[in-house]
């Protein structure tokens, strides 16, 4: 087995010594003493003049000698400093940085900040976002041209999408705020209310993308009420013989859960029935339902998602997913790199990288279809084609199989007509 | 195990962004450091002069209070030296305590295994913070990077007041169009100026020629006559000036400037090039004058200053958040991004999915130029069927969206068209075979 590695310990242990001895407090008593040995020949002159010239002559010597030693006392600094330089080599010798060559994204600076502004705002940080944005506006950045892009596409100002909505920082502003506010009341403040109101004024396209969020925030209302928090239940409340919750939930359903009747009828009954054991949930076969403490972040996840959603966003930053991808991906990019220049070649592959990037699968969005037979990925131009066999192949890969006539499916039995083939989408 | 070599982190080569974060502090101290010792070296070279002097005069003549004032100079000399070591001794001390804090968060990511770790999301949150930063910095947004610092509490690991500097030098080129800023500069740090054989003050000594000349050429439009416009041009001499005009003052002026600071670069061809700028007047519009006297020279210039000053503290040339997501960019970029139709999967018409961040508004036109990632396999969901309309989803997913859909019973509809659109028999979904 390798040692481990020692990550940054070698480089933290030459800055302790600079910090703690190689520095130039040394020096600074060095001078500091230049300065008592003049104060005290200047209080002897003072004192009697005629000592001046001895004392004068008494001085040069120790003088010298001080100042020498503050000149002399900068060297452990100076090789301190050296030594963790040397560190420093060592510990990036294999990591250059990674050259800017392939860089596409100068010629788009205006969508760069574009995205920064948006990221600002979905993080929260609205005031950044405001700094930013006034910034970004009045100095407006100069696209730069590249291999690719070599005259820079400059009518995309801010000002213009400003002007057409594209970017409407203030509409976006005002959206965010929103959601920062329900997740608050969500997460903070357990209050349901905000959410459950966002979520009934959009009921109907929650519905028709299939969405379980107003449902589900007014199933965590009832077990709130039931359980007893989430509205101002008093202690006396408890005490009582017929505690006020689980009262209050009955009410809360018999209000609220007609409308899910249709597409929730089973998820309902189950909390009704468990009104049966009222007087012990806790041991009830209904007690998942009632403590489950992943609830709240569940449901404000799941509130997350669909807000972004509904504004064509991703839940999470992507501007956050794709510098993460990034940095996974650069290792791989740099050894590619230095592979092609030891064997001179180059990229054959304008549109496509030459090398897979292996990335956690959470950053896997769409599914990926890549021909078994070609081994291309599929393209508009090309895309992938069902035989009636059930078996998908590329377009291209169908038409130089089949040239047009019946033909055998490469992996089964099966013969079909090429027109018989159905485009298909993933 | 496909999963744990996607998911593994390697922190040693997982590095590459962030050597500028160390670099910058290093660079610094070192600068510190060097003044440090400068002002140690002339301070004593300064004492001990004057202490022999003293000591002369003082055993010449006895005039107590002449002595007496020498040694209080002396001492303030020397309390002035130490004000200033004190200075840098805070500064060294600032720089590595923010040194400190940047070794430890880099070492924190040595402490996670895993790419799937919530510790790596943090971290990976913190880096992209400093990317940003840095980015704005770069770009000159320094109250918005400022403001982001702070906001997330990373000042520790970003250089703000560097690229405060940094820019005012510039925008003093670009902007003001003058040189002063950047030749201070270039005094800071002539020593590593000249190692690297660096161009940077030649070529604002010789923009202030330029401005010398066609400062005269403007003055003199009347008083300069072609005789010692000629005269210029044979060569630089400073015994040409014959009329006393405030133009042909200034072009004195210019041709001792040239001697004093252009002359010892060895570049004739360059030479001969500024000498005609004497007989050639900014309106002449002849070549090769016309693109010395261009006032695009000076953002030539400020972009020459930006590339040494980032050289010199070995900061790459592009901001760093170019290089993550340009890389990033493409890693996760497929061809359904761009696609003229909706993909199956990552799109946000329901609520099965989670938008990719590369059809997300934020990076769409963004990502639109760069090449997408390589896939040597197929990548679908488990029990794959297809609707007859040709969509292609996971058999639990599709159940899952209808079921939250309410899609009535034995009927399924498709994710993308919602409940707006068809719908079709149960027995009409197929399996379709993805190898």
């Amino acid at each position: 087995m390798a040692p481990p590695p020692n990550g940054m310990h070698e480089l933290l242990e030459q800055l302790e010594t600079l910090e703690k001895t190689a520095n130039l407090s040394a020096s600074i008593n060095d001078v500091q003493n230049a300065i008592d040995l003049l104060t005290a020949a200047r209080a002897k002159i003072a004192n009697d003049p005629q000592t001046a010239p001895i004392t004068l002559a008494k001085l040069q010597g120790p003088l010298r000698s001080t100042l020498e030693a503050a000149q002399k006392d900068i060297k452990p600094v100076y090789s301190g400093l050296n030594k963790y330089g040397r560190a420093l080599d060592k510990k990036f010798k294999d990591k250059p940085l990674p050259p800017t060559s392939n860089d596409a994204l100068s010629s788009h600076p205006q969508l760069i900040n574009r995205a920064i502004a948006m990221h600002l705002l979905r993080e929260g940080e609205f005031d950044v976002a405001s700094t930013f944005i006034r910034e970004a506006s009045q100095h407006p950045p100069q696209p730069e041209p590249t291999p690719n892009t070599p005259h820079p596409y400059n009518n995309l100002s801010w000002e213009k999408n400003m002007a057409d909505g594209t970017f409407n920082s203030e509409t976006l502003q005002k959206q965010f705020h929103e959601m920062y506010h329900i997740l608050h009341e969500l997460r903070q403040e357990r209050n349901l209310g905000p959410a459950i109101e966002w979520a009934r004024e959009r009921s109907d396209v929650l519905e028709a993308r299939g969405s379980n969020l107003e449902f589900e925030l007014c199933r965590l209302q009832f077990v709130c009420l039931f359980v007893g928090h989430g509205v101002d239940a008093d202690d006396d409340d408890l005490m009582e013989e017929v505690p006020l919750g689980p009262m209050q939930a009955w009410e809360y359903a018999r209000r609220e859960f007609g409308g899910f009747q249709r597409r929730y009828a089973r998820e309902v009954q189950q909390l009704m029935g468990a009104m049966a054991y009222w007087q012990n949930v806790v041991g009830s076969p209904y007690r998942r339902y009632f403590y489950n403490d992943a609830a709240w972040e569940e449901v404000a996840t799941s509130f997350t998602r669909e807000f972004c959603s509904l504004l064509g966003l991703s839940a999470d930053s992507p501007l956050y997913i794709a510098a993460t991808a990034g940095a996974i991906a650069l290792p791989h990019l740099l050894k590619l790199q230095s592979i092609m220049e030891k064997t001179r070649t180059e990229w054959t592959t304008q549109n496509e990288l030459p090398v897979e990037i292996p990335l956690p699968p959470a950053y896997h969005f769409h599914s990926i279809f890549v021909c078994p037979v070609s081994k291309e990925q599929s393209t508009d131009a090309n895309p992938p084609m069902m035989m009636p066999c059930g078996h998908v192949i590329a377009q291209e890969s169908l038409d130089r199989l089949s040239k047009g006539i019946r033909f055998k499916c490469p992996y089964c039995p099966g013969e079909s007509h090429p027109r018989d083939a159905v485009k298909v989408f993933l | 195990m496909a999963e744990l070599t996607t998911t593994k982190l390697n922190a040693e080569s997982h590095l590459l962004l962030d050597q500028p974060l160390l670099r910058m502090p290093y660079e610094l101290s070192r600068r510190n450091q060097k003044n440090a010792q400068r002002y140690v070296e002339n301070g004593t070279k300064d004492l001990l002069a004057s202490l022999s002097t003293t000591t002369k005069s003082a055993s010449k003549s006895s005039a107590p209070d002449a002595t007496l004032a020498s040694l209080d100079s002396m001492i303030s000399k020397m309390q002035g030296l130490k004000r200033k070591l004190g200075g840098l001794h805070e500064e060294e001390m600032r720089i590595h305590k923010s040194n400190r804090a940047r070794l430890q968060h880099l070492q924190d990511l040595y402490e996670v295994q895993s790419l799937v770790d919530v510790k790596y999301d943090e971290w990976s949150r913190v880096r992209l913070s400093r990317l940003l930063v840095d980015y704005l910095l770069r770009e000159g947004y320094s109250e918005s990077a400022a403001h982001l610092a702070a906001s997330q509490g990373i000042e520790e690991l970003v250089d703000v007041e560097a690229f405060v500097s940094c820019h005012k030098i510039e925008r003093g080129l670009r902007e003001e169009r003058s040189t002063s800023h950047a030749l201070n500069w270039c005094k800071e740090n002539s020593k590593e100026l000249k190692k690297q054989n660096n161009m940077l003050e030649f070529e604002l000594r010789l923009q202030q020629y330029i401005e010398l000349v066609r400062q005269g050429h403007e003055q003199g439009i009347r008083d300069v006559d072609m005789e010692d416009g000629l005269d210029g041009s044979n060569g630089i001499s400073l015994t040409g000036g014959g009329s006393i005009g405030g133009g042909e003052q200034k072009l004195v002026e210019a041709r001792a400037h040239a001697k004093k600071y252009l002359s010892t670069s060895g570049d004739f061809e360059l030479m001969g090039r500024a000498a005609g700028l004497l007989a050639f007047k900014p309106w002449d519009n002849v070549e090769p004058y016309t693109s010395l006297y261009s006032q695009s020279r000076w953002n030539h210039l400020a972009h020459l200053f930006l590339t040494t000053h980032h050289t010199l503290y070995s900061l790459p040339p592009r901001p760093l958040l170019h290089i993550a997501l340009s890389a990033g960019l493409s890693a996760l970029k497929t061809p359904s991004c761009h696609s003229a139709f909706t993909a199956s999967s990552g799109n946000a018409s329901s609520s099965t999915t989670s938008v990719c961040p590369i059809c997300s508004t934020e990076l769409n036109e963004l990502a639109r130029n760069v090449p997408y990632a390589h896939h040597s396999k197929s990548l679908v969901e488990n029990d794959p069927v297809v609707l007859p309309n040709g969509r292609i989803y996971g058999r639990e997913r599709l159940k899952g969206f209808n079921d939250g859909l309410g899609t009535e019973r034995g009927y399924v509809r498709d994710p993308v068209e919602g409940l707006g659109g068809r719908k079709w028999k149960e027995g009409e979904v197929r399996k379709v075979f993805i190898m």
